[in-house]
């Protein structure tokens, strides 16, 4: 059955017009911020060996990626994120250049996915940064202020949150617990989902009642500076401890800035639990039904391409940026066709007819070649 | 003011949700209750009352077209969509069961035939157990499948089991017990967290006694 010229596969779309314009000068938005805060472009190549993916992102994640045969006979996919490219360059061609390494990109990435999934494109473009060889409090702090700064100046500052969270929190409590990998991920799914009822049922057979219930009000808890006093009464051990000790100094100092009205502690957040090591955060903005960025620390990445250094970076999904921004008309960031109109050069002589184009491009003109006697 | 949508699934659990709703004191639902409309506010405006196949809640509120929902956990289970599920209402308690006639059932290391309106919930329990089977996807009276031979077993949702026992078959294995529960849209959670919250804590306080961990 031959299947009509006009289809294309699912997932894939075209962008163009207003949409196509808005896209680009989001990115130049973006990236003109990483520039200002000297994050330098980085460019991965957009088909690369299955296995950079499988170590960087981790075999489940990696899984979604289309894949391809190398002529020899290797295992090549188009790659479906672009920080594990960035780990590998980081830890092998940029092993000897200076640290902090500060690198950003606008890239898009392809996912195999099924249409059930909410963010079901298969290809998305995402706009990201990471912070390498630096593992303190102010280069959490800098992405942080870089992922607001953006947003700001793409005039969405006055309705997002980000959530802030730290991994480290939930393993502490998982390690006492003593799970194996697969309860711990079992656990990890029911925390992430808020699904409370099915929490305690799973808890019962490793933990006291007293200590179920703990920990299925901690995941309840989201708010300011007070979840953190909250969760120290239910949590003790050390990993935990120095976890919320860490996160109470990031929102100290996010305080004293003043834009803590943005963010939100939320332990409930865990989403890849086998990537990142540290913060973790989500960016939501109202009238998007996703989340439309999120990013963390991910202290073991690199070590996987051998050289084992901190890093903490995020990315935006350049699709729910300008889904929000389109849907909402938005007068700044929609661009007309052109903020000069187009001038019509018309002439039934070639030769005279280009002449004259050429002349008025050089001044710097817009034009568009009309057909002779017909106004585009 | 905020405004939050609560997606109610429509059928079994239309008309207990509306009336927790309505004891939760948090909103007026008498209009809901004795409307058609598939869409309508609360009097306070603090609430928008959509209503919608049970399958398509998980969808409308995953979207975020939807902050919240009412929805049986069988649908949640066969959906798998990525959801907040903080609290289980105690309402529309049933089961998920295998059921067969009476004589047949028994272990097979062949391929098993399941009929069922359920495939992916079929195909998780099997496949947790490495028993191939195949799916046979029904949209109802799904009883009637053993009975005529299509399909070997059935995996169905369970109330009171009166029409399993009419038509001949009996429960072999209870995969998951199953009530409504409320569900949350991930960036409503946070972007409206008070709303939220408000809701979660009058329904917490308004939910039927009863063995809520057995769930």
């Amino acid at each position: 059955m031959s299947e009509p010229l006009s289809k294309i596969p699912d997932g894939l779309r075209y962008y163009s017009g207003a949409e196509a314009r808005l896209r680009r000068r989001i990115e130049e938005t973006a990236m003109s911020v990483f520039d200002g805060w000297s994050y330098e472009e980085i460019i991965t190549p957009t088909l690369d060996y299955y296995s950079l993916f499988e170590r960087g992102m981790g075999p489940s994640e990696a899984h979604h990626a289309f894949r391809f045969t190398d002529t020899d006979g290797r295992l090549l996919a188009l790659r479906p994120d672009v920080t594990s490219g960035i780990a590998r360059v980081t830890a092998t061609l940029f092993a000897n250049r200076p640290r902090p390494l500060r690198l950003c990109y606008a890239a898009p990435v392809f996912r195999q996915q099924g249409q059930s999934t909410i963010e079901w494109r298969r290809e998305s473009t995402q706009i990201g940064c990471e912070l390498v060889g630096q593992n303190n409090t102010s280069s959490d702090i800098e992405v942080l202020a870089i992922a607001c700064e953006v947003l700001q100046r793409l005039k969405l500052d006055r309705e997002y949150v980000i959530t802030l969270n730290d991994v480290e929190v939930f393993n502490g409590v998982a390690e006492g617990l003593g799970f194996d990998a697969g309860a711990r991920d079992q656990l990890r799914q029911l925390v992430d989902g808020r699904n409370v009822a099915d929490l305690e049922s799973f808890l019962v057979s490793y933990a006291s009642s007293e200590e179920c219930r703990a920990f299925s009000e901690l995941i309840r808890l989201s708010g300011r500076l007070e979840t953190l006093g909250k969760a120290r009464r239910v949590i003790r051990n050390a990993r935990s401890s120095a976890a919320l000790d860490r996160l109470e100094s990031l929102w100290l100092i996010i305080e004293s800035l003043g834009i803590s009205d943005h963010f939100e502690i939320d332990f409930g957040d865990l989403s890849r639990l086998d990537y990142y090591t540290g913060l973790t955060f989500k960016i939501y903005i109202e009238g998007a039904g996703a989340r439309v960025g999120s990013g963390g620390r991910y202290d073991n990445l690199t070590a996987n391409f051998g050289k084992s250094e901190p890093a903490v970076g995020f990315v935006f999904d350049l699709d729910a940026l300008s889904g929000l921004l389109l849907s909402r008309n938005h007068g700044i960031m929609l661009p007309a066709q052109s903020e000069k109109r187009a001038q019509c050069v018309i002439n039934n002589d070639p030769t005279a007819l280009f002449s004259e184009a050429l002349e008025r491009r050089a001044r710097g003109e817009r034009l568009v070649i009309g057909s002779s006697g017909v106004k585009p | 003011m905020t405004q939050l949508t609560i997606a109610i699934a429509k059928g079994r659990l239309q008309q207990g949700t509306l009336e927790l709703l309505a004891s939760s004191g948090l909103c007026d639902t008498s209009e809901a209750l004795s409307s058609r409309r598939l869409a309508l506010e609360d009097e306070s405006g603090r609430f928008r009352f959509i209503f919608i196949k049970p399958m398509d809640v998980p969808v409308y509120v995953a979207h975020g077209v939807a902050d919240c929902g009412v929805v049986g956990r069988d649908v949640l289970m066969e959906s798998e969509a990525d959801l907040l599920q903080p609290l289980t209402l105690g309402i529309g308690r049933c089961r998920i069961v295998v059921a067969a006639l009476a004589e047949s059932y028994g272990n097979s290391y062949g391929m098993v035939r399941v009929a069922t309106k359920y495939p992916h919930i079929t195909a998780t329990y099997f496949g947790g157990r490495g028993q191939p089977v195949e799916v046979i996807q029904l949209s109802g009276s799904v009883e009637l499948a053993p009975v005529l031979g299509l399909a070997d077993c059935i995996v169905d949702l369970v109330e009171t089991g009166r029409t399993l026992q009419d038509n001949g078959l009996r429960i072999v294995e209870v995969i998951a017990e199953s009530s409504a529960r409320l569900v949350v849209n991930r960036a409503s959670y946070q972007l409206k967290a008070t709303a939220v919250g408000a809701l979660v804590a009058a329904l917490e306080a308004t939910r039927p006694e009863g063995d809520l961990q057995s769930d």
